[in-house]
């Protein structure tokens, strides 16, 4: 029996819901007694707000041990049930799994008990640690599924389960970008789901098999239609991660949801696309369908596109939040870019550049939240100075900037080398010369609009010091242990891996060599 | 002979007397027999289900033992039988669930008169599920409309007399059509009964006599059933009667009337002119092109709807669409999606608006959507529902409008020059579904405060308030989740049904 | 297929006619009344249509007076059966459409459908 495998799922999304309902009780008690809707969530007192962490850590914790115990127990699977005649809900474990798995585990509670101190001032904490879990839950089982539609079932409700979190506080702009954000999920899924149909009849199985499971008897006559068919798919995953041209939500969701919630969304639920898309080129496909012809050039070419536009509008942005999320939007084109390159090498760089990108960027925008949460700035000219007041912050910030741009020793850097490499190395005409470039650009750009916070944050020069002493922001100061302490786990992973990337390159590149 | 297989002809007889009983009846035992009655036929017919499954072949039952070519007959096989139970289960839920607003809004003494109404209409239901004879199809239509128009008319306000007359006219010019059909091919093969028929029509076709005649009729006949249930072109009537009929008649009417006439449909396909003759004809690619029309339409004209009750209602013209389409596919497996979508919008409508009932009951009565910001948390268990449905009609994985999504991209995949505009027809359509439920689910869940509502006077409900209707929301929802999760054995059990068809 | 065959069937011809005049008239009339009065001339020309079917030239009305003659006496009995069971199911029609027209008509005082359609618009229930 290999059910145990799915308790890291069943677990969290249990106890997600129990937070829940309850929540949903005292909502409902509360505007029973009239205590007014819009003032709810900040009346939950100590002893209750304590027992909730505890639960939701313990749960977190264990679940997450679960996972990554599962993860590292072998090739296991499971059929859950049978949804369809051939169609079962089926879950197995390979080294994609737990690749993902390990980097969703980690962050998740890193995040989380960041979050617990950060949610007091959003309010509604019941809710949103329900449905913080939920995610998690259904993230693992994402992460474990054996087969395109587990896989696209998980990652509809991936999708559903983390659009309240958008919709945290309720206002005007949140439920819009909610909108935003369900809109385009739903309907790059449902290209996805478009594609699914046809691979479901030219492929023997929807099983994920290294290499693709595509009938060549049967494609060969079709290549036109199935080509069309997996660009869908790629294109429509390529919405949950930010590629163009769906990727107008992620910048409306993350400044108005809560900066855990950015956290993770731009860390681990984008890379749910990525995941999506790898499975489908790699396991379902397979790579030498795609490889050589117009879907793979017009991939890269978007992948390109977006990573270029996404660090020019990152540039030019003056919200904190909003130029993080346009850095989300370019750095998961390099994963793409990678995927899209169809070699080892690269594919390499993009699974490394997964699992940085989800450290770095969990990282920076824990860093944004703190200045939320701290002395409420969001612009990024508001930040000038801060670095006084907050050194411990500004230097994980500094050293997740670093790592992100790419400067050695730390992790960006060993993810970039390899994704260029990769685009050197491969057959891909004009782009293997014109992709490494566009990454080069791009890496500027990063550091242009990463580490001026960290400069002016250090040394805002002497009119904007005087400003901040009559502004009144003198008190402000370092934040609690609780959040400085997965802020400083992450940001030193983030460097640490730069300097000791070998396991982990080892491990990845055994993994690709198995599958190509 | 076993005593079960009396059971098809006692259920609906005893619809039919039940009917009259209760129009001397007072309003309340009326509801109790109502109730009682419905409850006892869903018994007999799951019976008479775990009958034909045992014994593995559809049985024909004569009516005053009268042989095949003079007397009437049932036939029973495992579709009609599977049918007849989810009608009389979502009929049972959708009488439960409108309880309360049928006190509110009929008058006291016509009360009963509602009740014989829904038996009438149960027991032209069943009838048209069971009957072999396509003659007694005919009358039996007649009845439903009858009925129907009952049930919208009921609650007398300008709106619904409107709607019923409409709904009338569009019905008649629908059983002309049908009725000339039935003559025509009267006429041409000189039996009324269904098997007989299509041994004449083979014969006809293999010869290739009367040609035209016969594709006539079927094109007469198809045409006047997809306008009695209000394939696109023809759904004028529809939101008017959906959003202002009391709350149990808007949800049976988009349940279960329509849907009838889709089944007597389907059974002319199979078991009269024969699937084949079906296919050839140039019919089904007609409904095909409106069933697309219809599922593109309906939710344009949804979206632009600023009242719940007729966005869920032109809702429905759109899932018609999905079902029509399935039959245009002209394969097997496009019909067996039809008849799963069938069940599935059955049971999906008939909870959304149940579902849009509890939560216009927290927001004054008011069906606009200004008013239902944050009716959600008013009244949690109606929330829930509606979210439910809303997904299930989007099509998220686990509910039932996903199941059925699936099947029909899969049928379509077997007809290759129909298949791009099938899966096209799907996306946008899915798509169009998503922009206006997600819409309205977010809506219900934007939190206002707590003075705007005091300023409305909205106020919370319970679950324990109207116990009924939370009875046939839970029922409701659970339904969902078993035809989304557990979709396997139904599916399978509807094969066999359609095998054992013609 | 000739046009002779129009003329030979030319009772066929007419139940046809005259149900196309029905339906437009159900369909295309704005009056309620004239509405009905379509409808029942469509019902009429299905009657007309059936009992041709059903009749065999020279033969007598299956009723029996002197006790049985032989089959061949009688005309098919079988679509007088399904002309009466039609006329039962057009005359309830007819009532529930008259009953329906008698309360809009209280209501609105017109018989004009649209008309009655555009005062509900007005009235914005």
């Amino acid at each position: 029996m290999n059910g145990w495998i799915l308790l890291p799922v069943i677990l969290p999304v249990l106890s997600g819901i129990f937070l829940l309902l309850t929540s949903f009780r005292e909502h409902l008690g509360k505007t029973g007694s009239g205590s007014g809707l819009s003032a709810v969530g900040n009346g939950m007192d100590e002893p209750e707000r304590h027992r909730l962490h505890l639960l939701t850590c313990t749960v977190l914790v264990i679940s997450a041990i679960l996972a990554v115990t599962a993860a590292f127990s072998g090739e296991k699977s499971v059929t859950l049930f049978y949804l369809m005649k051939d169609i079962p809900i089926y879950f197995h474990i390979d080294g994609i799994s737990r690749i993902f798995v390990t980097f969703t585990s980690l962050v998740w509670v890193a995040v989380g008990i960041y979050a617990f101190v950060y949610m007091k001032h959003e309010g509604e904490e019941k809710r949103f640690f329900g449905f913080y879990l939920l995610v998690y839950g259904v993230l693992v089982a994402l992460d474990f599924a054996g087969n395109l539609v587990t896989l696209y079932f998980f990652y509809e409700l991936m999708t559903l389960t983390s659009a309240p979190m958008v919709l945290h506080n309720g206002s005007r702009e949140a439920i819009m970008a909610a909108l935003k954000y369900l809109f385009y999920s739903l309907c790059g899924a449902y290209m996805g789901l478009f594609g699914m149909f046809f691979l479901y009849r030219y492929c023997d199985t929807l099983t994920f098999m290294p290499g693709g499971t595509l009938n060549p008897a049967l494609a060969q006559d079709h290549r036109t239609i199935l080509l069309i068919a997996v660009f869908a798919m790629l294109v429509g995953f390529g919405a949950k991660a930010g590629m163009l041209p769906l990727h107008a939500w992620l910048p409306a969701a993350h400044p108005v949801a809560p900066s855990p919630a950015s956290a993770v969304f731009s860390g681990i639920v984008v890379k749910g696309g990525v995941l999506a898309a790898l499975r489908t080129v790699y396991y379902v496909v397979g790579p030498d369908f795609i490889r050589g012809t117009w879907v793979q050039t017009t991939w890269m070419v978007l992948a390109l596109i977006t990573v270029f536009m996404g660090s020019m509008l990152a540039y030019r942005e003056p919200v904190f939040k909003k130029r993080l999320a346009y850095s989300t939007v370019s750095q998961i084109s390099y994963i793409l870019f990678g995927l899209s390159l169809l070699t080892p090498t690269g594919m390499t760089g993009a699974l490394l550049h997964t699992v940085f990108h989800a450290i770095i960027k969990s990282t920076l925008f824990l860093t944004a939240g703190v200045f939320i949460f701290e002395c409420g700035k969001t612009r990024v000219e508001e930040l000038h100075g801060i670095g006084k007041r907050m050194p411990k912050t500004l230097w994980c910030y500094t050293f997740a900037s670093l790592a992100l741009v790419g400067i050695p020793p730390a992790s960006g850097f060993v993810s970039k080398w390899y994704l260029a490499q990769g685009a050197l190395g491969a057959d891909v005409g004009v782009f293997g010369w014109l992709g490494p470039a566009v990454l080069l650009i791009s890496a500027l750009l990063t550091a242009g609009y990463l580490l001026p916070v960290t400069m002016k944050g250090f040394f805002p020069g002497k009119e904007a010091g005087d400003a901040e002493v009559h502004s009144g922001t003198e008190a402000v100061k370092e934040p609690s242990a609780k959040m400085l302490v997965p802020l400083a786990v992450l940001a030193a992973l983030s460097v640490i891996l730069g300097i000791l990337p070998n396991p982990l390159i080892n491990y990845i590149s055994q993994l690709v060599s198995g599958l190509m | 002979m076993q005593f079960v297989q009396n059971f098809p002809f006692i259920t609906i007889i005893l619809s039919l007397f039940s009917g009259p009983l209760s129009s001397i009846l007072d309003g309340k035992k009326a509801k109790k027999i109502n109730l009682a009655v419905i409850t006892v036929i869903a018994l007999m017919s799951c019976a008479v289900l775990g009958f034909v499954i045992r014994s593995g072949a559809p049985y024909v039952y004569m009516m005053g033992h009268f042989p095949a070519p003079w007397g009437n007959e049932i036939r029973v096989g495992v579709l009609e039988a599977s049918m007849a139970v989810i009608f009389c289960i979502i009929m049972l839920l959708c009488m439960l669930g409108g309880v309360y607003e049928r006190e509110e809004e009929l008058e006291e003494t016509k009360q009963n008169l509602y009740y014989v109404m829904v038996n009438l209409l149960l027991c032209s239901l069943l009838a048209l599920i069971y009957t072999n004879d396509l003659f007694t199809a005919y009358v039996f239509v007649e009845i439903n409309t009858i009925s129907a128009c009952g049930l919208i008319m009921i609650r007398q306000n300008g709106r619904t007399l409107e709607a019923a007359t409409r709904y009338m006219i569009m019905s008649l010019l629908g059983s002309g059509l049908l009725l000339l059909g039935i003559c025509f091919l009267y006429d041409l093969t000189g039996h009324l009964l269904m098997s007989n028929i299509q041994e004449q029509v083979a014969i006809l076709h293999q010869t290739g006599m009367y040609n035209i005649p016969l594709l006539v009729s079927l094109g007469l006949m198809s045409v006047g059933l997809a306008i009695k249930s209000a394939l696109f072109p023809f759904h004028s009537w529809l939101p008017d009667a959906y959003g202002y009929s009391t709350l149990s008649s808007a949800a049976i009417l988009s349940s279960l009337v329509s849907k009838g006439y889709i089944f007597l449909l389907a059974k002319i396909f199979y078991r009269v002119v024969g699937f084949d003759m079906v296919r050839d004809s140039k019919v089904v690619n007609v409904l095909f092109v409106f069933g697309i029309a219809g599922m593109i339409m309906g939710s344009v004209s949804a979206i632009q709807e600023n009242n719940i009750r007729r966005m869920i209602a032109y809702s429905s013209v759109a899932q018609i669409g999905y079902i029509y389409m399935g039959f245009g596919l002209g394969t097997t497996a496009g019909v067996i999606a039809s008849i799963y979508h069938i069940v599935s919008h059955a049971a999906t409508k008939s909870l959304l608006f149940v579902a849009a009932s509890g939560i216009t009951d927290a927001s004054g009565d008011s069906t606009r959507f200004q008013d239902l910001t944050g009716a959600g948390y008013r009244n949690k268990l109606a929330g829930v529902a509606f979210t439910v449905g809303s997904l299930s009609m989007v099509g998220i994985p686990m509910f039932s409008g996903f199941i059925s999504k699936l099947l029909f991209a899969q049928a379509g995949m077997e007809s290759s020059h129909k298949l791009l505009l099938t899966l096209i027809a799907l996306a946008i359509s899915t798509i169009l579904n998503a922009l206006y439920f997600m819409k309205t689910v977010i809506r219900i869940y934007t939190p206002v405060s707590r003075a705007a509502i005091r300023k409305k006077g909205f106020r919370n409900i319970t679950m324990k308030e109207n116990k009924q209707k939370s009875a046939a929301l839970v029922c409701f929802i659970i339904l969902n989740l078993i035809l989304g999760l557990c979709s396997e054995p139904i599916i399978a059990l509807f094969r066999s049904g359609l095998e054992m068809f013609s | 297929m000739n046009i002779a065959n129009l003329f030979n069937n030319y009772e066929e011809a007419i139940a046809m006619i005259l149900f196309g005049i029905g339906f437009s008239n159900l369909l295309l009339q704005k009056n309620l009344i004239k509405k009905i009065i379509g409808l029942n001339i469509m019902d009429t020309a299905m009657y007309l249509f059936l009992a041709l079917k059903g009749y065999i030239a020279g033969r007598k009305a299956p009723i029996v007076t002197n006790g049985v003659q032989s089959v061949e006496a009688y005309i098919n009995p079988i679509p007088s059966g399904l002309v009466l069971t039609g006329i039962v199911v057009s005359v309830s029609v007819t009532a529930l459409m008259l009953s329906l027209t008698i309360r809009l008509y209280r209501r609105y005082h017109t018989l004009d459908l649209d008309e009655i359609s555009t005062r509900l618009k007005k009235e914005g229930l």
